[in-house]
């Protein structure tokens, strides 16, 4: 299909949906307005009922504790999916050796490049912490945690190289950081059933309103999407980073300092 | 002023689509499907936003103060997490295409066949 071909389709689509688009734009709310009403109890009952301050988390964990489960399967799905379009064309096999392209000069990571890294890295991984162990409290929580966390692991490849990084990063440690956050979070979601209550009911104490070990078995959760989000990103990072090496007839000596 | 928010959903979502529209490889197409994403965000936000009230966050301000819509923000976050692993899974089937197939242009790829 040409591309003038496909523009003409998306115009005649646009067209098509033109009305029912309208529609919808004209019945918009105004802006600074909103009509739902979910969201403000949610604001208005939360503090009370499950002592957290931070109403995001309360959401994700609690009174949409279910529908966060899928999103995690949702990761865990993307994450499996991606391992295996890579690894299925590329095989098992993997070495500590970083890609090399044939006749291009590998050029040294500066000092200041190899410092920077030094220094940011374990404050990144440490901040990630602090933000995923901060759920229930200020902004932040085990989606946002995990990530920063999974760029630490980046700082610490631009600043030592793929060979080192390879031997800090260990791929079977990732796999089961990933399945055990979503375990994790499964059963935290059983556990009140093993009860007799209903799914993710939060049976653990709730703790002080402001306090960082506040939400009961919402910080269970948030540690289980820590762990899988962190594991999943380290993970596809990993693969993609597989990719770029060589084949091992091409590959040269160590990535070294 | 009041529309501003949707006019930009809007501009960046019609750019996205209008990138896929046209893209003539991949990579650059996924990068379109996450700029039709933001829209999405944008939309999210701007609907959950309630004039002069601060954020759903009870730590600074005492609970009872007004805030924003928390769903749409939950909403938010959750999509961008699970948006850029997706955003991952559609590279890796770009990079086996281009192993394949030696181009990333949709228009020059084969039908698969069977092997």
């Amino acid at each position: 299909m040409s591309p003038r071909l496909r523009l003409a389709l998306l115009i005649l689509a646009g067209l098509a949906i033109l009305p029912g688009a309208a529609h919808v734009i004209g019945a918009l709310p105004p802006f600074g307005h909103p009509v739902a009403v979910y969201g403000q109890s949610v604001n208005a009952l939360l503090p009370e009922l499950r002592h957290v301050s931070n109403m995001v988390t309360a959401i994700n964990f609690d009174v949409r504790g279910f529908d966060t489960v899928g999103e995690e399967f949702m990761l865990l799905a993307a994450v499996a999916g991606t391992v295996l379009l890579l690894r299925g064309g590329r095989g098992e096999d993997r070495v500590d050796v970083g890609g090399r392209i044939g006749g291009r000069p590998v050029s040294p990571r500066s000092d200041a490049v190899v410092l920077l890294c030094r220094i940011c890295g374990p404050f990144t991984f440490i901040f990630g912490v602090y933000v995923a162990l901060h759920a229930t409290v200020t902004p932040g929580g085990g989606f946002q945690g995990g990530v920063v966390i999974a760029s630490a692991l980046l700082l610490i490849y631009i600043g030592e190289g793929y060979g080192r990084w390879r031997q800090l990063v260990r791929v079977p440690v990732l796999d089961a950081v990933e399945g055990a956050g979503a375990l994790l979070f499964v059963a935290a979601g059983l556990l009140p059933v093993a009860m007799g209550l209903a799914f993710l009911t939060n049976v653990l104490p709730l703790g002080t309103l402001g306090d960082m070990m506040s939400g009961g078995l919402m910080l269970v959760e948030n540690a289980g999407v820590t762990l899988a989000v962190a594991g999943g990103f380290a993970t596809v990072l990993i693969e993609f980073m597989e990719e770029t090496r060589a084949t091992d007839s091409e590959t040269g000596p160590e990535d070294g300092e | 002023m009041s529309v501003l928010p949707w006019v930009v959903a809007a501009w960046l979502f019609g750019a996205g689509v209008y990138g896929i529209v046209t893209s003539r490889n991949y990579v650059h197409l996924i990068g379109c499907l996450t700029v039709c994403q933001s829209a999405v965000y944008v939309l999210l936000l701007g609907l959950g936003y309630v004039q002069g009230s601060g954020p759903p966050i009870f730590y600074d301000h005492p609970p009872g103060t007004a805030a924003v819509d928390p769903v749409v923000q939950a909403l938010v976050l959750t999509d961008i997490v699970v948006g850029a692993v997706v955003s991952a899974l559609l590279l890796a089937l770009a990079v086996q295409v281009h192993k394949r197939q030696g181009t990333l242009d949709p228009q020059e790829i084969k039908p698969l066949q069977g092997q």
